[in-house]
């Protein structure tokens, strides 16, 4: 069994029209390593979110269930930690305050001195965001669409930024994005769904380009080139290709799922 | 002079003219007016002011149950109103947590808050005195019933408005229930429930003048009345300036705090 | 009273004085009569005490007894009005105009009509409760209903208007004293111009106006 075993989850949701339920995604079935980074692409709607949150332990799988190390995952708990879209930083608080909280909670035990100590380590260089997460050492951490608001320039700095820390703290990482960039640079696999709803893993593509990657150089590997289109053909055909089949087949309403977030 | 310290100076030019129109036309439509007798209408502004000025330079004097120093009686008002307001500020922000974290037990709730909020408060006075038989109390009482409504509306509000996030921040961080409460929940719900209390405290202090003049004793809204009942309308016009200046001051007050639990999103 | 004169909410009222002559003074009123020419030498302001307090603070309720003998009977004397008015006219006590006050106490005053009046008795202060008003008034509050069944008019009027400790108090503080605690009264208006203490049912019997 993987480090991370997502054991063919599904879920539905109340029919916001109507009665009954409709499914967002089915039978997803896949595994992460250990210091792995799997990052899911899918378009809106395909239920990447709720897998993440699924994961995180803030939903919980219509059926089927998600197990860490041999232990079935029931509910949120300090081994797994999400940074948010906008890293949602509480407005309230400042920066240091934040880490500060999220360390408390990670070592409950410790010593004002040894939490400050901790805070400092983090927030000195790196993007308080994701400090805040890398802060509680969790074994597993969560990215949730995380640099989708931040401007183009900002977004390849704070990349390398995340790629750093990780490779620092080599945690298992699980990120859903959009950008298709983001995903062939940062991941060791990508996780590839089809359309919501009844959404589907399509498959599980390997990234196979060396490690350390600048963003400068990787571009110019054709190995970059081939996933990029490959992965690119998917979004745009395939996993409507997929649904269509589905369809046809019988497997699905008529109706598109739309997505409340 | 740069133009944002023109435009400064502009409203304060425009503010004092106000005011000296005011006064000039209050000045003009007054009679002889005075401390009552042969009276002939409203005492204008410097008659006012002569009374103010006498008030306010012994302001805490007591010969008696008729005659206390109008600082006294401000006393007296804002001491009933903070307690009724407070007490009512820490139910009101506690149930309306208990209702914005529901969005179920909100909308149980929620028909019986609408059918409380618009009964004025005095309406409750009767009731309280009967069964309190203590008039103090009552308007105590009273004040309570006229400051749960807008802080406790506005608390529901903004706890049910919390970022989702914040909320799945505190559940994955573990936070135990008092540490969820004070760090994540008052401080993100704080704009809206401090807005809250500004309604609140501007309608108190509306009702305590209203309850003073019913109940008497002590009090502004029984000094208004008393004065009132002797035709003194100096004092009676004095007294509407300082309930008002009083007013202001709380308002501001509150605005204050107000800044100080902004925080942009 | 004259607040709700001004504002239109009284066409007029009977009522003790100072008020009176204060509608007078703010120009809303006029004087229409004064109560002596309906019944002179009425009573009107009365010092009571609760039964508990007078029997259970004897020393406290003596010394309230005698004070307010001593102040009537110094009221009563008309060279001390002038220095009265000016005493209980300020804000701690009556808070009127003090033109006013001593307009009531010295009878020389305004009817709001015009015409200046000179009336000394306008008003007068005695401490002496005469039980025979105490009869008057129970047969009035027996008329309108106030109290039913039947009383014993005597026997009431001396337990609560206390003649003999009056007198007592009086002549301690030097004052002449009533020889008598009951006496006739006379009134100016009305359907029976004279009223015997002694004889109250008939009295009550003679008004044609009455509750059931």
């Amino acid at each position: 069994m993987a480090f991370l075993e997502i054991n063919h989850v599904t879920k539905f949701f109340p029919d916001p029209d109507g009665a009954g339920q409709v499914c967002v995604f089915r039978d997803v079935a896949f595994g992460v390593e250990r210091g792995e980074f799997l990052t899911m692409v899918g378009h809106s709607g395909c239920g990447k979110s709720t897998i993440l949150n699924i994961i995180a332990g803030l939903e919980a799988a219509s059926q089927g269930g998600v197990v860490l190390e041999g232990r079935e995952i029931r509910g949120p708990g300090m081994d797994r930690m999400v940074v948010f879209q906008n890293f949602s930083l509480m407005p309230w608080m400042t920066v240091t305050q934040n880490v500060r909280l999220a360390v408390r909670s990670a070592y409950p035990a410790w010593s004002g001195a040894q939490v400050d100590d901790c805070v400092r380590r983090y927030v000195v260089k790196q993007r308080v965001g994701l400090a805040r997460a890398f802060a509680t050492e969790p074994k597993v951490l969560l990215l949730d669409e995380p640099f989708a608001q931040i401007d183009a320039l900002t977004r390849g700095v704070i990349q390398e930024e995340l790629v750093r820390m990780w490779t620092a703290s080599r945690n298992t990482v699980f990120m859903v994005t959009h950008d298709v960039d983001e995903a062939i640079l940062l991941s060791d696999r990508i996780a590839l769904m089809t359309n919501g709803p009844d959404a589907r893993l399509a498959e599980i593509v390997e990234v196979k380009l060396p490690r350390p990657r600048s963003r400068a150089d990787v571009i110019d590997e054709p190995e970059y080139a081939r996933l990029r289109s490959h992965i690119i053909h998917f979004l745009v055909e395939r996993s409507r290709h997929l649904q269509e089949q589905a369809m046809a087949e019988g497997r699905l309403g008529s109706r598109p799922f739309v997505p409340t977030r | 002079m740069t133009p944002a310290r023109e435009e400064r100076l502009r409203t304060v030019v425009y503010s004092l003219v106000l005011l000296v129109s005011f006064l000039i036309l209050w000045q003009g439509i007054a009679g002889a007016g005075g401390k009552g007798g042969k009276a002939a209408g409203i005492p204008g502004p410097l008659a006012v002011a002569e009374t103010a000025w006498v008030m306010l330079s012994d302001p805490f004097y007591d010969r008696g149950p008729n005659d206390k120093g109008f600082g006294l009686q401000l006393g007296y008002s804002l001491m009933r109103m903070m307690g009724g307001y407070l007490c009512a500020s820490v139910v009101a922000i506690l149930v309306g947590v208990a209702l914005g974290s529901s969005p179920a037990l909100f909308k149980a709730a929620n028909p019986f808050i609408q059918i409380m909020k618009p009964i004025s408060p005095l309406a409750w006075m009767p009731l309280f005195l009967y069964t309190l038989k203590n008039a103090g109390q009552a308007a105590v009482l009273v004040i309570f019933v006229s400051s749960l409504w807008p802080t406790m509306a506005n608390t529901a509000f903004g706890v049910g408005s919390i970022k989702k996030d914040y909320l799945n921040l505190s559940r994955l961080l573990q936070l135990s229930w008092p540490r969820r409460f004070l760090q994540v929940i008052l401080p993100a719900a704080a704009p809206a429930i401090v807005a809250g209390l500004r309604i609140s405290i501007g309608s108190a202090w509306v009702a305590i003048v209203a309850a003073e003049m019913l109940i008497g004793g002590t009090g502004v809204g029984y000094f208004v009345w008393n004065e009132w009942n002797n035709l003194a309308l100096n004092s009676v016009i004095f007294a509407i300036f300082a309930i008002g200046m009083v007013g202001v001051l709380l308002d501001f007050g509150l605005g204050r705090v107000a800044k100080l639990v902004a925080y942009s999103d | 009273m004259v607040a709700n004169l001004r504002a239109g909410n009284l066409d007029g009222y009977l009522g003790p004085d100072p008020f009176n002559q204060r509608a007078v003074y703010e120009n809303e009123g006029f004087i229409f009569m004064l109560s002596k020419e309906i019944w002179p030498g009425h009573p009107c302001c009365a010092f009571a005490a609760r039964k508990d307090f007078a029997e259970g603070a004897p020393n406290a309720f003596g010394a309230l007894f005698r004070a307010i003998v001593d102040a009537t009977e110094f009221a009563h004397d008309k060279k001390n009005r002038k220095e009265i008015s000016a005493a209980i006219a300020p804000r701690n006590y009556l808070n009127q105009p003090v033109e006013v006050v001593e307009a009531v106490l010295t009878g020389q005053f305004d009817n709001g009509l015009g015409q200046k009046m000179n009336v000394p008795d306008r008003v007068d202060f005695d401490p002496f409760p005469y039980q025979s008003m105490a009869v008057w008034i129970l047969t009035q509050m027996k008329r309108w209903g106030y109290i039913k069944g039947d009383v014993d008019y005597q026997k009431v009027a001396a337990q609560v208007f206390l003649a003999d400790q009056c007198r007592d108090v009086m002549k301690l503080l030097g004052y002449k004293a009533p020889e008598r605690n009951s006496v006739p009264h006379t009134f100016l208006l009305g359907k029976q111009k004279s009223f015997d203490p002694s004889k109250p049912a008939e009295y009550l019997g003679g008004f044609p106006i009455k509750r059931a």
